[in-house]
């Protein structure tokens, strides 16, 4: 029994903050915030992970990946949003838009997108969640009709990350059973810019550029614009959500913050009431146990047991972001309303608070992770 | 990376895990508060383990053999000072106080015992008989005697408090393993209002919080005992202390559940639930609360002794 992520795991962890250290400027959190230079940012740090052969660390290496082990992976993900996720937009691209045109997509759809996401040049988003189908994705009403040789879309997507900036998208559809597809569900990589597709941002305390609403009025999209299968989307969807299955490392950026705090707070570290100290203390074991859940998650991927280890993982660190968002705000007070590079940690427990807000929603809420280790537990339903 | 148990020791867990279910389990145990000889054939079937011949000191398998046999003997709530014993020298069980209200559990069960607090200190004390209630004993913990007398005795070494302290979470997590599984089994058979109280959500996503909670003290112990050496050292201290409050604030919010789900019958002793609540409370309560515990760690957190993924190795702060 062994917890260490081994020498190529730890020289990876220490050459990604001596780059993040080197390339980006202080204070730095994230690209979705009010200034653009944060974008600019992220695009030209991911242009510097591609030049290092990092950005796609995690792709095999008959696609111009890393091969990197899970436990680089794992470094990887805890790093990047520890350091509030340099990458930017381009993290969808790299960790699922890629895998899945790998395994889904045609010799020429490889051909045409992979080099430009391993290079870093092109944002991706997903049209997935819908008005009427967030959690419940299978409902989707977005329309793929049959007309010639491809189809028209129409419809609606809601929560779309990134589609004010990206310039592709996998797009959800419902298309007909009786096109001949074993489903009723198809996906489409169509350019953003194709006439008919409106993006309007959707204003947010999660900051700027980050949600949109996407109409599609009458798109058209073609046969060659099919990943995977007519009918077959829904097994992609599952594969795609799998490759995200472990989810978020954000039990790192709570320890980072608390760890930053404390040094900032020095001796007055001491004066803090015992009752906020012995809350930071228990969030510290929290922290630690979440870690430990995740990495059971990355061991158990390939078993019977990895959806429920990674729901189970996930419920531990979301549940941990909004406990330590709480904790940091109690223990600066007031100060903590304040952002900005005067604020307490460059205005990053503001940042935290209102991430931590989105942390039991996005990706999968927090009531769906329950519903999927209570089935590994209980079976039905 | 390898985060399970090497298989010979979980196999050696399951060895003993049968080897005691034999002596009947939870209602075995509640047979003896009123039988405490009976307590005499849990030491036989440790001594057929050969778990009085570990050296829980002495190597890494040892100590892993430890921890499975203590896991064990919390799921099937074995009537007897199995961690005390573990770390027993010369045939003087080792048991952790707080010098201010000194409670043993099975302190009544033989003669030699070394009483240790957390800060090492050592103390000679007179075993008192059992801690008396409406049935001889006390309810919560039953086997639980007061020592009186206390006398400065010497220290023993901080490594066997850590242990004690790692080896007790590891029995703690066995009883409420145990206790998850027959809440699980009751919310499936359970019919109320036509249907199994495991088809109601809200049962459902309790019993999901209670399985995270569980694999989360299961990972938090086999981490602690992968990183456990008996040298000095700030952060192992922490490690221990961290394990331990954890398997207590389990245990609180697991029990509670297990109670909750189980209606008026988890309050019953024909039900193990009741029993295994009642057994462990010395072990989740002494030598300190975990809120207690907790605090004691507030000098080590200002240190920076806990270890996170960003804190500052303890030679690079010197």
């Amino acid at each position: 029994m062994d917890y260490d992520l081994g020498e190529a795991a730890d020289n990876l962890r220490q050459r990604l903050r001596t780059l993040m250290a080197t390339h980006l400027p202080p204070g730095f959190l994230g690209a979705f915030t009010d200034d653009p230079e944060d974008l600019a940012t992220t695009q030209a740090f991911c242009k510097t992970l591609a030049a290092e052969g990092l950005l796609t660390l995690s792709w095999p290496t008959e696609y111009g990946g890393g091969g990197a082990s899970v436990w680089e992976q794992t470094v990887l993900r805890e790093e990047m949003w520890a350091h509030h996720e340099p990458r930017g937009a381009q993290y969808m691209g790299v960790n699922w838009v890629g895998p899945a045109i790998m395994r889904y997509g045609t010799a020429a759809q490889k051909e045409q997108h992979l080099t430009a996401i391993s290079s870093g040049d092109v944002i991706w988003c997903q049209g997935f969640s819908e008005p009427e189908a967030g959690s419940d994705l299978a409902s989707m009403r977005t329309r793929a009709v049959r007309d010639g040789d491809g189809w028209v879309v129409n419809g609606q997507k809601i929560w779309t990350s990134y589609a004010s900036m990206a310039s592709w998208c996998v797009l959800a559809t419902a298309t007909d059973p009786e096109d001949g597809g074993r489903g009723r569900h198809t996906l489409f990589l169509i350019p953003t810019d194709r006439a008919g597709i409106t993006v309007r941002p959707i204003k947010s305390m999660l900051g700027p550029h980050h949600l949109n609403e996407v109409f599609l009025d009458n798109v058209r999209v073609t046969q060659a614009e099919v990943l995977g299968e007519v009918g077959g989307g829904w097994q992609v969807i599952r594969d795609a959500l799998a490759f995200e299955r472990v989810g978020i490392a954000r039990y790192a950026r709570c320890e980072s913050l608390l760890e930053r705090l404390r040094s900032e707070l020095g001796d007055e570290f001491d004066d803090l009431p015992e009752s906020l100290r012995v809350r930071w203390m228990r969030a510290l074991i929290d922290l630690r146990v979440a870690r430990l859940l995740a990495y059971r998650a990355v061991s158990l991927q390939n078993d019977a047991g990895a959806t429920a280890a990674a729901s189970s993982a996930r419920i531990a660190t979301t549940s941990c972001d909004q406990s330590v968002a709480e904790l940091l705000f109690d223990v600066v007070g007031p100060a903590a309303l304040d952002s900005g590079p005067d604020a307490h940690l460059d205005g990053a427990i503001d940042d935290h608070w209102r991430y931590a807000q989105a942390a039991t929603v996005a990706s999968g809420t927090i009531e769906v992770q329950r519903m999927l280790v209570a089935h590994a537990v209980l079976g039905g339903r | 990376m390898e985060t399970a148990l090497p298989e010979h020791i979980t196999d050696f867990g399951a060895v003993a895990a049968e080897r005691f279910a034999i002596l009947g389990g939870p209602q075995a145990a509640l047979l003896t508060e009123s039988d405490r000889g009976l307590r005499r054939r849990a030491a036989t079937a440790l001594r057929e383990l050969g778990a009085f011949d570990l050296d829980v000191r002495a190597s890494t398998d040892e100590l892993l053999a430890a921890a499975a046999l203590c896991r064990a003997a919390g799921a099937t709530l074995l009537p007897y000072p199995v961690v005390e014993e573990l770390l027993a020298v010369d045939g003087a069980k080792l048991a952790l106080i707080d010098p201010r209200a000194p409670r043993v559990d099975h302190g009544d069960l033989g003669e030699s015992w070394r009483l240790a607090d957390l800060d090492g200190t050592l103390y000679t004390v007179t075993m008192g008989s059992a801690v008396a209630g409406s049935g001889g004993h006390a309810k919560l913990g039953p086997f639980t005697v007061a020592a009186q007398n206390l006398q400065l005795a010497g220290a023993v070494p901080l490594s066997d408090v850590r242990l004690h302290l790692i080896l007790t979470s590891w029995r703690l997590l066995g009883a409420v393993e145990r206790a998850v599984q027959i809440t699980s089994d009751h919310v499936q058979a359970r019919t109320q209002f036509g249907k199994p109280l495991s088809d109601f959500q809200t049962v459902r996503f309790r019993m999901a919080d209670t399985s995270v909670a569980l694999r989360g003290l299961e990972e938090l112990a086999k981490f602690t005992l992968s990183r456990w050496t008996a040298a000095p050292s700030a952060i192992g201290w922490t490690d221990a202390v961290m394990l331990k409050i954890q398997a207590a604030d389990t245990s609180f919010t697991v029990m509670r559940t297990c109670h909750q789900l189980l209606g008026a019958l988890g309050f019953c002793d024909e039900s193990d639930i009741s029993v295994i609540d009642r057994h462990i409370q010395p072990a989740l309560r002494s030598p300190e609360s975990a809120v207690a515990l907790t605090v004691r760690l507030l000098p080590n957190l200002a240190a920076g002794d806990v270890q996170t993924l960003f804190s500052t190795p303890a030679a690079a702060r010197s």
